[in-house]
């Protein structure tokens, strides 16, 4: 049994139509514990539908994905359900949030759906908010947040079903270059101190900048990985 | 939490969610009251034949009323209208002798059907004292005295005191002619009730057939539900009569009970699928227009079925505010047209032996009734939005973000 966290064979997801598109064509990837990628290329390289993949909201056309030695490929849809709420993280570009939730809410929520009991729900969901910087906005609802605080939550959210790993598919995208970085800061301080694997997607340089580690991908395909 | 979501997700958007509380409402309001109007409508009709026309139940020779033959009397009539008027339950009991006679006015011959009575005894029974228009009730006229309907009265061009010859078939095949005075005219507003109707004291009518016995004997109870079964119960005592329920003796009377209650099925089922109608598109357009919301949700790992039961929530919801809403306003409009009633403003209705007011009147069995179909409604039109949020594909749904 393998012991990485996120490991890809010959991983493959074409798009039928017109034309046959090959987003992720036969990408093979190990990603460890602790880790801290960025998945970077042009547009259209496949980061989104590499991201899917991992994170089991899509299925791919050919080969493996094993999560902790897990082929999640080989799961129910209702299954993959229940995996996302246990071991993944997510955050998106925006529309994180249930808009009729409020910050300690929309954390709260998930934790909710994993039957933590309460005591525990609280004292994570308070935890969480004021690591990323949000313990004042506690009864705040998105839309009386921020871009960036939106993010933070988030993030919170993310983290509170203590997943394996978190993924962020473009998460600075809709941010301003300084928030962007304060965002990336609190992601590299949670990866640092409580040891949370991130793997994101991004086009900003700054944001590159501070990856560990970085996956180039063009049409699909890994054309360069690079520990920094 | 899940319930907290949808109650705050149904006020999202205010206007929508009210159009949809004020249709159920609208709704079931429509349905109710659409149903007591017609229950109203029959109460009135039954009520009507029950007081006027045919009595709680009648008592014939088992074959007068397909022969009409005036030979045809109950015998020992004068006992049995005792033994019944002893019974529990009965309000009055009236003998009858029945004729049709050839009448003969000053100005017209033609046909009508005579109603040999006592008049104090017909008057508890029919109340058709109460119909009377001019004239009196049998009284001031010592010979003879005739009390007819203002339709017959019209049509021979009579009034009070005039003269009339009534000429009938007696029980030996021999013509038989008597002259009458009008004592009084009538008017049910019930055209075929009064169409060729007048009543004369039995003692005068038994003189000209040459019978001593009535034809009918017309029972009221006071409480209408137990006409079928004290009928029976007294059939079943005199094999050799006919014992006739108001419902067996109103013709046609069930077939038009029966046909009203579908009538009100179909308008309380157009009325419903109006409603489903504009709750799926409603919802649905509230479903399509989250799709990368809830998108966002199946791919934090929300399940079907907690993103199904959010969806259904959201509508149960809608219906628990509306509908309790529609029901007050049923049962306060029901209540006061009860009282005020409702005229339709015209008369055709009387051709047809029906009130032209009509009091509106539900029983608490309806109510729930419509209610419970109201709220299944809701529920079955929540059904195809929540599922098409289920189809959603949350790689799909998350890309649009
Ligand atoms: N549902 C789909 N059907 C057909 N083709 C698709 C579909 N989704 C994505 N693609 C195609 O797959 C390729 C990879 O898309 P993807 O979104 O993964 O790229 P990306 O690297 O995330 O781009 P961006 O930086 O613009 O977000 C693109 O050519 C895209 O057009
Ligand atoms: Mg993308």
């Amino acid at each position: 049994m393998s012991n990485y966290v996120i490991e890809t064979k010959g991983l493959k997801k074409y798009y039928q139509g017109a034309v046959e598109v090959h987003a992720v064509d036969g990408v093979d990837l190990q990603i460890e514990d602790d880790e801290f990628t960025a998945i970077v290329g042009p547009s259209g390289s496949g980061k989104t539908t590499l991201l899917n993949l991992i994170g089991g909201l899509d299925r791919p056309t050919d080969g493996e994905i094993l999560v902790n030695g897990q082929d999640i490929s080989q799961l129910t849809e209702n299954q993959l359900i229940d995996f996302r709420l246990k071991h993944i993280g997510f955050v998106f570009q925006s529309y994180n949030l249930i808009p009729v939730l409020t910050a300690k809410e929309n954390t709260e929520f998930i934790m909710l759906m994993q039957k933590t009991p309460k005591a525990e729900r609280e004292e994570r969901v308070l935890a969480l908010l004021e690591e990323v910087g949000l313990g004042d906005k506690l009864n705040s609802r998105p839309t009386q947040l921020s871009g960036g605080q939106q993010q933070r939550v988030a993030v919170a959210r993310a983290l509170a079903s203590k997943p394996d790993f978190v993924l962020a598919d473009e998460p600075t995208a809709n941010l301003d270059s300084h928030t962007a970085a304060n965002l990336l800061d609190l992601m590299a301080q949670l990866n640092k101190e409580e040891g949370v694997t991130f793997i994101f997607s991004t086009h900003d340089q700054r944001v590159i900048d501070r990856a560990r580690r970085v996956i180039t991908l063009e049409d699909g395909k890994i054309v360069s990985d690079i520990r920094q | 939490m899940i319930l907290k979501v949808a109650w705050r997700n149904i006020w999202r958007n205010r206007i929508r969610s009210m159009v949809i509380i004020i249709a159920i409402a609208l709704g079931l309001w429509a349905g109710v009251f659409a149903s007591a109007f017609v229950v109203g409508m029959m109460q009135e009709k039954v009520e009507s034949i029950i007081r006027l026309e045919m009595s709680d139940f009648q008592i014939h020779h088992a074959e007068y009323r397909d022969e009409m033959d005036v030979k045809m009397v109950i015998e020992n009539s004068q006992q049995i209208a005792e033994d019944i008027r002893e019974k529990d339950g009965v309000i009055g009991v009236s003998q009858r002798v029945l004729a049709n006679a050839m009448i003969n006015s000053a100005s017209k011959n033609g046909g009508v059907q005579v109603v040999g009575i006592d008049p104090a005894k017909e008057a508890v029974v029919s109340e058709i004292d109460q119909y009377l228009d001019t004239g009196a009730y049998f009284e001031g006229i010592k010979r003879n005295p005739i009390y007819l309907s203002k339709r017959v009265a019209e049509e021979y061009n009579l009034r009070i005191r005039s003269k009339v010859v009534l000429t009938v078939q007696d029980v030996n095949r021999e013509i038989s002619a008597a002259s009458f005075r009008v004592v009084g005219i009538f008017n049910t507003n019930n055209g075929p009730f009064d169409e060729g109707r007048v009543y004369v004291r039995h003692e005068d009518l038994e003189g000209l057939v040459g019978t001593h016995e009535a034809h009918q004997i017309a029972t009221l109870l006071n409480n209408h539900d137990s006409a079928e079964s004290i009928a029976s119960q007294f059939a079943a005592k005199h094999p050799d009569l006919e014992v006739l329920p108001w419902l067996d003796l109103a013709t046609g009377m069930r077939l038009i009970i029966e046909m009203t209650d579908t009538y009100t099925y179909y308008i309380v089922g157009i009325i419903m699928l109006a409603l489903l109608f504009s709750i799926v598109n409603t919802m649905l357009m509230a479903v399509l227009e989250r799709v990368r919301e809830l998108g966002m949700l199946m791919a934090v790992g929300m399940n079907k079925v907690r993103v199904f039961a959010m969806i259904m929530f959201e509508t149960v919801m809608l219906a628990l505010i509306g509908g309790p809403a529609g029901l007050i306003l049923s049962y306060l409009s029901i209540r006061y047209f009860n009282h005020a009633g409702i005229n339709l403003g015209t008369d055709v209705y009387a051709d047809l032996g029906f009130s032209s007011i009509i009091y509106p009147d539900l029983d608490a069995g309806s109510y729930l009734g419509v209610s419970i179909m109201v709220v299944s409604m809701t529920i079955i039109a929540a059904i195809y939005p929540a599922m098409k949020a289920l189809k959603l594909k949350p790689a799909e749904a998350v890309r649009k973000i």
